[in-house]
């Protein structure tokens, strides 16, 4: 009995393998297939690659710990997003500039970070089970706030002092913020470049940072108990973790991070886009974990990596590929569009069915060591 | 006496019934209706846009009640509906069809497509049981964005409706002049002074209503209301919950496919690529405000909520812009709105999934 | 007595980052800076006269050459600015260096430096001016405000 769960284990350990890996394969043959019709040069591709890398992997990265929590893919990363812009609106408005600005932008984040953290952790846990429809639907409400108070409150409530930045009108936030006084400071601050590619060192050496803080992290009693907790919500209270406590620090950590993660993203692009710059970050975030092998309750550093290269290859090639096929651009952009959320779409039922999977088995053996017990 | 009695009891249990979210939107609508003439807005005319609006989007909030009812949740899925409505409509219009016929063939044409999308939809919401939400969300994007290329790829010819200049691939927005625009407003129209009644959309949408209402009240109605109420127990009374399901779902996407020809009729135009991105979200939290929960739902929940909700959208802006001139109307309108879909998914629902 | 040394613990880690906030504050104030190489006139009668060029290095980085009558700009962070100028006095002449470190106020966001002045030692309010930048176009932008989040069709 014993054996053979073990070797339906191993069997299941490569089936699983190869059902993880196949999104990221698929996407690796999209590549290949897109990238000659492109006819983009592989030295641009890879400055672009090592760019994106340094832009997105943060906020990707932010995104782990939620997933450790078995709360799936954190859609309310965004909340932090917008933390974060504020900070950044706020600093680039008291002319505080360089790095010294977002480390400032980072400060402002943090606390607004942590209230819009506790308040979607305390909502999620009142609807365990469909965290992550209710952490999107958590990011539109919070859009609306943000909205209200960037477009009405900034300028009349929250004084902003520069014309640059504010409406005509005499308030709200300018449709694009400029961050020219910040642009790639943090990328440029140890500067360096191997064949004509630019590597931005200072921001790939926070990112290994973030990486060992994770590592760490995992290994603490806090990251073992969200392991628990992800695990199994109930065996996790019965050994005395606080279940909902440690789901909050999650989420906490998660939005914290996806915050300093918007403004790295921010100081890289050289605008905010008060109105859509933290839209987009969350599907761009998720799509490309999940294409790097990742799933709803798995997902490692390495999967981070792999998904920023080759979703961003994807979002590159794409539309030229698109172009040279069709002879339209558009069709490229929808394509990509498409992809991405195919890709999601995929993941989500991927997760669903094989949770269902497990389930229907465990219940399996518990008749059956049910059935033995009778029968002794 | 007697009856008096009766009638506190029955307001007592209205209110408990009717829950404090909707109450306080009620009487946040009851409010604006009293200010409008204060600020200078003609009520006459705000009503016409409440009841027309109401008249637009009642059926595409109605889809929501199969769904509900077989415990599949709320259909963020709504824009694969709506997508077989857009090609209804296009191909109707291709076919050259006009007046109130290509109404007719709209739907009829819709029909084969939300049967075969429906089924698909369905089938795979049985795959992934209590995951639905958040699949059937990401299942409305990619067709969506699925669809944003077929329509700049399918043959479509009508110079009604592709670009002018390359003459192919089809325009964001299509005008249905010519076709069916007004096709049930037109019909019984009323008329008093500013006022304005589109009978024959009210009508269409009563009739809906009423089959659904009729349905639920069948044998396989009751049997879906079970599903969603206790699927244990459904299943062991020996009621095949996976088909009562696919039953559900595939209603609730021809009802969606219905509802945008309907809302289109209104409209005007036929929107295509990004217009059903979000189409969902002011259904489902229409008929949340009208008092619906994750598992439950009424043809009341559907008609209160859809005049809430419109009603909201119609008088806010006006009355806003009046008094503070201010516009933070729809801003407003999106924190109400999504902090009720939110308050919604954190209620606990009854029966386990 | 551990939640009071927690609590203590949280209080200085709320204290350290207040303090570096108050850091960044200082350190992190940008300036734009622009250089005037103008005669300039006091009110009293007194004539500065400008140079046929100075070249202006703000941390060894040329910011130009500024015949007379040439403006030039520098963004810098922080109060305490720096620049090493060289003076060509007349067409052909030889080159004079001379480092200038100044104290910017912190309230101003561009300053103007009439650089004639300044190497005249003429005090403070006379060489210094505040920059008040023309107010932008006054179109009034329009704000789309979103539902939901539109489909990220743009790259990035």
């Amino acid at each position: 009995m014993n054996k053979n769960t073990s070797a339906n284990k191993s069997k299941g350990n490569l089936g699983s393998f190869l059902r993880r890996s196949s999104v990221p394969i698929m996407f690796i043959i999209i590549c290949a297939f897109c990238i000659p019709l492109s006819g983009l040069s592989p030295s641009y591709l890879v400055n672009e690659i090592v760019t994106r890398m340094g832009r997105n992997a943060f906020l990707i990265l932010s995104l782990l710990i939620p997933i450790m929590a078995g709360m799936g893919l954190n859609f309310g990363m965004t909340l932090g997003a917008m933390a974060g812009q504020i900070g950044l609106i706020l600093a680039s408005d008291w002319q505080i500039v360089g790095i010294p600005g977002m480390v400032l932008a980072a400060i402002i984040s943090v606390p607004i970070s942590i209230l819009l953290g506790l308040f979607c952790g305390k909502i999620l846990n009142m609807a365990k089970g469909r965290e992550m429809i209710t952490s999107y639907i958590m990011s539109f409400f919070i859009n609306g706030v943000y909205q209200l108070v960037v477009l009405y409150l900034m300028g009349s409530v929250i004084p902003i002092a520069h014309s640059t930045i504010k409406l005509p009108r005499g308030y709200g936030i300018r449709n694009t913020v400029s961050l020219l006084a910040m642009r790639q400071h943090l990328d440029n601050l140890i500067p360096l470049t191997i064949k004509g590619v630019k590597i931005p060192v200072a921001t790939f050496l926070v990112i290994a940072l973030l990486c060992v803080f994770i590592i760490w992290f995992r290994r603490t009693k806090l990251g073992q108990d969200m392991r628990a907790v992800g695990q199994d919500m109930e065996v996790a209270r019965d050994a005395g973790i606080k279940v909902e406590r440690t789901r909050i620090i999650a989420i906490v950590i998660s939005t914290i991070l996806a915050g300093i993660g918007m403004i790295i993203y921010l100081q890289n692009m050289g605008n905010i886009a008060t109105y859509s710059s933290h839209s987009q970050i969350g599907m761009f975030c998720i799509a490309a974990l999940l294409v790097g092998g990742a799933s709803v309750d798995k997902a490692s550093i390495g999967n981070v990596f792999l998904g920023v290269i080759l979703f961003h290859l994807m979002f590159i090639v794409a539309p030229r590929a698109g172009a040279a096929i069709t002879g339209d651009s558009m069709i490229g952009e929808y394509f990509r569009v498409f992809v991405s959320y195919a890709v999601i779409t995929i993941a989500l039922i991927m997760y669903e069915t094989n949770k269902r999977r497990e389930k229907s088995r465990n219940s399996e053996q518990l008749q059956q060591a049910q059935q033995e017990e009778e029968n002794r | 006496m007697n009856t008096d009695k009766k009638e506190k009891g029955r307001i007592g249990q209205f209110i408990e019934s009717f829950g404090l979210p909707r109450l306080i939107i009620t009487a946040f609508l009851l409010l604006l209706l009293i200010l409008a003439p204060f600020v200078g807005a003609d009520l006459p005319t705000q009503i016409t846009n409440i009841i027309a609006r109401f008249s637009w989007n009642g059926i595409l909030v109605l889809a929501m009640v199969p769904m509900v009812h077989s415990g599949c949740g709320l259909n963020f899925g709504l824009p694969l509906g709506i997508i077989s409505g857009l090609l209804g409509a296009t191909l109707s219009i291709e076919f050259g069809f006009t007046g109130g016929l290509s109404f007719v063939m709209a739907i009829l044409i819709a029909t084969p497509f939300a049967l075969v999308l429906g089924s698909g939809y369905g089938w795979l919401l049985n795959k992934i049981k209590g995951g639905e939400m958040m699949i059937a969300t990401y299942v409305g994007f990619s067709s969506v964005s699925f669809m944003c290329m077929m329509w700049l790829v399918l043959p479509y010819k009508s110079p009604n409706m592709v670009w002018g200049l390359s003459g192919k691939g089809l325009r964001t927005t299509i005008s249905l002049e010519g076709y069916y625009i007004d096709t049930l407003a037109r019909f019984l129209r009323i008329r008093i002074g500013n006022l304005e009644i589109p009978t024959g959309t009210i009508l269409f949408f009563a009739l809906l209503a009423f089959l659904m209402w009729a349905f639920l009240h069948t044998k396989t109605g009751t049997a879906m209301t079970a599903v969603g109420s206790n699927p244990t127990f459904a299943k062991a009374a020996g009621i095949n919950v996976d088909k009562i399901r696919l039953l559900s779902v595939v209603m609730s996407t021809w009802l969606a496919a219905v509802g945008i020809l309907v809302y289109e009729q209104g409209f005007g135009f036929v929107q295509l690529y990004m217009a059903p991105f979000y189409m969902a979200l002011p259904a489902v939290s229409a008929i949340l405000i009208g008092g619906a929960t994750v598992n439950k739902a009424t043809i009341m929940n559907v008609i209160i909520g859809t005049i809430l909700y419109q009603g909201i959208v119609t008088m806010t802006p006006t009355v806003m812009n009046n008094m503070v001139h201010m516009d933070m109307s729809e801003v407003i309108r999106i924190i109400a709105s999504q902090g009720m879909i939110l308050y919604a998914l954190t209620r606990k629902t009854e029966g386990a999934k | 007595m551990k939640s009071k040394m927690r609590l203590l613990i949280r209080l200085i880690a709320i204290a350290a980052v207040i303090c570096i906030a108050a850091w960044m504050f200082v350190i992190g104030r940008g300036h734009t800076v622009y250089f005037d190489n103008k005669t300039l006139t006091t009110e009293d009668g007194t004539v500065y006269e400008a140079p046929y060029q100075i070249q202006v290095f703000v941390n060894d980085e040329s910011m130009g050459k500024l015949k007379e009558g040439d403006r030039g700009m520098a963004s810098t962070m922080g109060q305490d600015f720096k620049m090493v100028l060289h003076i060509t006095p007349e067409k052909d002449a030889k080159k004079t260096g001379s480092a200038v470190t100044l104290k910017l106020p912190y309230s101003m966001d561009g300053i103007i430096i009439n650089l004639p002045a300044l190497l005249g030692g003429a005090p403070e309010e006379v060489y210094r001016e505040e920059f008040i930048p023309a107010a932008p176009e006054g179109d009034e932008e329009d704000v789309e405000i979103t539902e939901g989040f539109e489909m990220p069709l743009e790259d990035e």
